[in-house]
């Protein structure tokens, strides 16, 4: 098939917006008569609150209203509802708000925070999950049990055991049984920060009309629009949520979590809209964090390299609230098998609540925290069994006809990993390298390969309102939250390619507005371009079909013997008998006035195909499809400071179909220097007292250009997913999979250490080498 | 309480009331309603606060904007021209380096400044310059692209 805008480097619509400074994130919107929040933080990690005074607060100037969370009587989540919009009776984490001030500007309401007093009773704080699980563990949710939840969310009530997820694939025993090698390791992913540039902040205003309106910098309007809905008492109707430009996500924005905050304090001044953003030290502590993650991993192999069994147990420090990050664990969980068929499976994931800030979505929800593990497993068991690495892989790789975890039998259309594993090894490994070592560098080379499933729910739709225009131009309207990814793109380009016009002629929406935008579940899962693809196609046919049963009346023909090309429908046997797109956009009128047809706007949605909640052995299907793909790494060690240096970095995806090749490439290039920064600097610390040690950008070590590889490799395979858009997969999450683990592989390349968790900081690869007798 | 300061932006003069406790990203923002300048951290590392102050980059979030008194300011919103793109900013959409939106305006005015004192800086002059810089979307691979592409069409521009 060829391609007139698919696959083409096509301008993004709001690029122009975006360098001028004009688009305008929730910060810079300008409403009338707008307060201001701050909230009190706790300076302990986990205690009972004795006392709140605000007596002094409420006096200060510009203050309009205190707000404690004395009078809260509900919780709230969208899988288990364990959490609470202002701390009650205890705090639980060191971002948990205690009380609010609301002011007429910022700087009044953070002025009078520092005027409340309070009291606390200290009482045992725990930072991960092997402490927080002990017997006899001072319990951080005195009622865990008693939460309304999803089903499959049970709670061990007594103890802070959050929730559990097992999953078994036939006969994990009889494989290790066939076994004639088991290796067993233990990996750490330890806490991060998704760290968009622009911090989190909503506003809520409670009108008098009794209906709630709520800005967000979020990416599921709908979610947070019915869930504020079932607090209030209201019709989900009456609460409009409105997303304006977002300046990134990466995961962290998804879920309820602010927004029932500020709305919360809001219903104290009706009448007025209330703002609260993030500084940037509140967005660290106080929104959703990644990973922490414990890996544990047990593997069986015959001396072939025959994969046998898995067991794998990860222990997951969920922080304060599972909510949000119970399905990260059974992500990471079924997943943990990385891109490898293993007959005999035994997957466990233990979500622990500890006195840290609630973990949830980071892009890669779970795949680069088990797969880290996974994929230094296959280094280290290629070693044990004598075998070339690659071929150990190549013997055990999931493909056509072969089962994952989760009981779902792949076709070929699920991407294909050795494409993509030999396109990596070329780039990469096929030189003979040229030192190990001189003055003043060690060198090594890794790779890693990696799996992607989906992550959705079986209701998740993704829609699509598409208007034809009088002049036959198009606009289209989605609930798909732009975040930097390029989505406005994708839509123009498969909406441009279905209609064959061109995509100028095609306005993308630019905001989300739960009163106008057509229903999406979430923007989440790199779903967006396969599910919202499809969407965009479906709609687009719908208005096809709907203009060529007006064509049909006006050329007095059958629907099927009539031609559509962009700008006319034509009888297919003489292109002389047509009429214009332009003619049928609102209904075909005569010369003498009369009207018929229909006026030429569409909905269509798109869910995910048979997606199904998992089963008494924890198995389902997950609906779309699979991804594969795989990275590798030539890096240097520097001897005298332990520094890593990534001279090339290469990523290979089965894409499906490249859809706009200059934007994937800024996805992969992106997402590969955030799990970089993991690998290598960042990691957000708490003491075992609970405290933050590194709440600021000056201490928690984001990567800058000069922590950026020397060089950049992006290659794709494209093997057709008949779901997706002209046969494209989802690449947003994809490239934070297999970084840690390649790096850490050519780590072991370069100086023979095997690291186990990251980051692998400077300080670390001087110890090992000192250990190694290497100093 | 009440001083008064009067300085140029963007070409324009303007005086503004100060309560004290303004930076200049405050007045900027806040009194001004030049929203173009973001806030992205609370200590001066991230750069998306930069503005030009008498053809230096600074970070607005950290200068006191008592000493705006008399001072040249330039925002993003000044070096456009109507539909007309700066060449930086031309160039960064041209490289891809637009993804979010949110860091850019920093890292344009910081290239502004930069090219504006050094027009031939060197590939290292610019790195550095945009070291001051964070961006989650890139990986900076595209940033740097833009930035050199920018310096080729501002030399053409004067040619």
């Amino acid at each position: 098939m060829e391609f007139k805008y698919v696959g083409k480097n096509i301008a993004r619509p709001d690029a122009a917006a975006k360098v001028t400074g004009r688009v305008q994130f929730i910060d810079d919107l300008r409403l009338p008569g707008l307060l201001h929040a701050a909230f009190l933080w706790p300076p302990y990690a986990h205690a009972k609150i004795l006392s709140i005074d605000t007596s002094e607060a409420e006096k200060c100037e510009g203050v309009v209203k205190v707000v404690t969370g004395k009078d809260i009587t509900f919780r709230y989540g969208e899988n288990i509802k364990d959490r609470l919009p202002l701390a009650v009776g205890k705090v639980r984490w060191i971002g948990e708000p205690l009380a609010a001030v609301i002011a007429e500007n910022v700087y009044q309401a953070r002025q009078a925070v520092k005027k409340i007093k309070a009291e606390y009773e200290q009482l045992p704080v725990y930072v991960d999950a092997r402490d927080a699980m002990k017997e006899g563990a001072a319990l951080i949710h005195e009622e865990s049990g008693t939460f309304e939840h999803l089903p499959g969310m049970e709670a061990v009530p007594g103890t802070n055991i959050a929730g559990r997820y097992t999953l078994k694939k036939g006969d994990v025993e009889k494989g290790f049984r066939e076994a004639e090698v088991i290796l067993e390791g233990e990996f750490n992913y330890p806490f991060g920060s998704c760290s968009a540039l622009e911090p989190h902040g909503a506003i809520a205003w409670f009108h008098e009309d009794s209906t709630i309106e709520i800005w967000s910098s979020s990416i599921c309007p709908f979610i947070v629009r019915e869930d504020v809905a079932r607090v209030y008492r209201l019709p989900v109707s009456a609460v409009r949520v409105h997303i304006p430009e977002l300046g990134g996500c990466f995961g962290y924005k998804s879920d309820v979590t602010i927004e029932q905050t500020v709305a919360y304090i809001a219903s104290f001044v009706p009448g007025r809209p209330v703002k609260w953003v993030a500084t940037r030290k509140e967005d660290l502590l106080s929104t959703l964090i990644g990973h922490g993650m414990r890996t544990r991993i047990k593997i069986g192999a015959k001396k072939d390299g025959t994969l046998t069994a898995l067991k794998t147990t990860i222990l997951h420090s969920t922080g304060a609230s599972k909510d949000t990050g119970i399905h990260v664990l059974i992500a990471s969980t079924h997943n943990s098998t990385g891109a490898y068929e293993f007959p005999h499976c035994q997957l466990e994931g233990i979500s622990v609540y500890t006195n840290t800030p609630p973990v949830g979505a980071y892009r890669g929800y779970g795949h680069q925290e088990s797969q880290f593990a996974m994929e230094r497993m296959m280094d280290i068991l290629a070693r044990k069994l004598t075998m070339d690495p690659f071929v150990l892989r190549e013997k055990n790789y999931l493909g056509p006809g072969k089962t994952t975890s989760l009981g779902e039998k792949l076709w070929e259309s699920n991407g294909n990993v050795r494409k993509c594993a030999d396109t990596v090894k070329d780039i990469v490994f096929s030189k003979p390298r040229k030192v190990k070592e001189d003055d003043r560098y060690y060198y090594g080379r890794g790779f890693a390969a990696l799996m992607k499933s989906p992550k959705g729910a079986s209701f998740s739709s993704k829609s699509c309102y598409l208007k034809f225009n009088a002049d036959g131009s198009v606009s289209i309207n989605m609930g798909g939250a732009e975040v930097g990814q390029g989505l406005r793109t994708v839509v123009r380009q498969v909406a441009a390619e279905t209609l064959k016009i061109s995509p100028e002629k095609i306005a993308v929406y630019t905001e989300i507005d739960t009163q106008f935008s057509p229903w999406e579940w979430q923007t989440i899962g790199s779903m967006f371009t396969i599910q919202g693809g499809r969407a965009i196609i479906r709609a687009c046919e719908k208005a096809i079909a709907q203009m060529k049963r007006t064509a049909s009346q006006v050329l007095r023909v059958d629907e099927d013997r009539l031609v559509y090309d962009g700008e006319c429908i034509y009888l297919n046997h003489d292109p002389s008998v047509k009429v214009a797109v332009s003619q049928l956009a609102r209904g075909y009128t005569y010369d003498d006035g009369v009207t018929v047809g229909e006026v030429v706007h569409t909905t269509a949605d798109a869910r995910l195909p048979r997606q199904s909640n998992p089963d008494a052995c924890g198995q389902g299907t997950m609906g779309i499809t699979y991804t594969f793909g795989a990275q590798g790494c030539e890096i240097r060690i520097e001897k005298k400071t332990g520094k890593v240096f990534i001279d090339h970095f290469v990523s290979c995806f089965d894409i499906g179909k490249v859809i706009n090749p200059r934007q994937l490439r800024g996805q992969v290039t992106g997402g590969a220097m955030m799990a970089i920064g993991a690998t290598l600097h960042e990691e957000l610390k708490f003491t075992p007292d609970g405290q933050a040690v590194n709440p600021h950008f000056s201490t928690y070590r984001f990567p800058t250009i000069e922590d950026a590889p020397k060089k950049w490799t992006v290659e794709f395979v494209e093997t057709p997913e008949f779901i997706g858009p002209y046969g494209a997969r989802g690449i947003g999450e994809h490239p934070v999979i297999g970084v840690a683990p390649s790096i850490l592989n050519a780590i072991y390349d370069a100086i023979g250490v095997d690291f186990h968790e990251i980051p692998v900081t400077p300080e670390k690869i001087m110890q090992a080498l000192v250990g190694e007798g290497k100093k | 309480m009440g001083q008064k300061v009067t300085f140029m932006v963007n070409g324009s003069q303007r005086s503004v009331e100060l309560d004290g406790w303004e930076r200049l990203i405050d007045v900027l923002r806040e009194k001004l309603n030049l929203t173009g300048t973001k806030r992205g951290c609370d200590d001066a590392s991230c750069g998306a606060c930069v503005v030009v102050v008498d053809g230096v980059a600074q970070r607005s979030c950290v200068y006191p904007a008592s000493k705006m008194e008399g001072k040249k300011i330039v925002t993003i919103e000044g070096i456009s021209n109507g539909t007309k793109l700066h060449p930086i900013q031309e160039a960064m959409i041209e490289a891809g380096a637009v993804q979010c939106g949110y860091c850019i305006p920093g890292i344009v005015m910081e290239l502004y400044a930069r090219f504006a004192n050094k027009p031939d800086a060197s590939e290292e002059e610019i790195v550095e310059a945009l070291s001051r810089h964070l961006c989650r979307c890139t990986g900076y691979e595209a940033i740097l692209e833009g930035a050199t592409l920018a310096q080729k069409k501002m030399s053409a521009g004067r040619k």
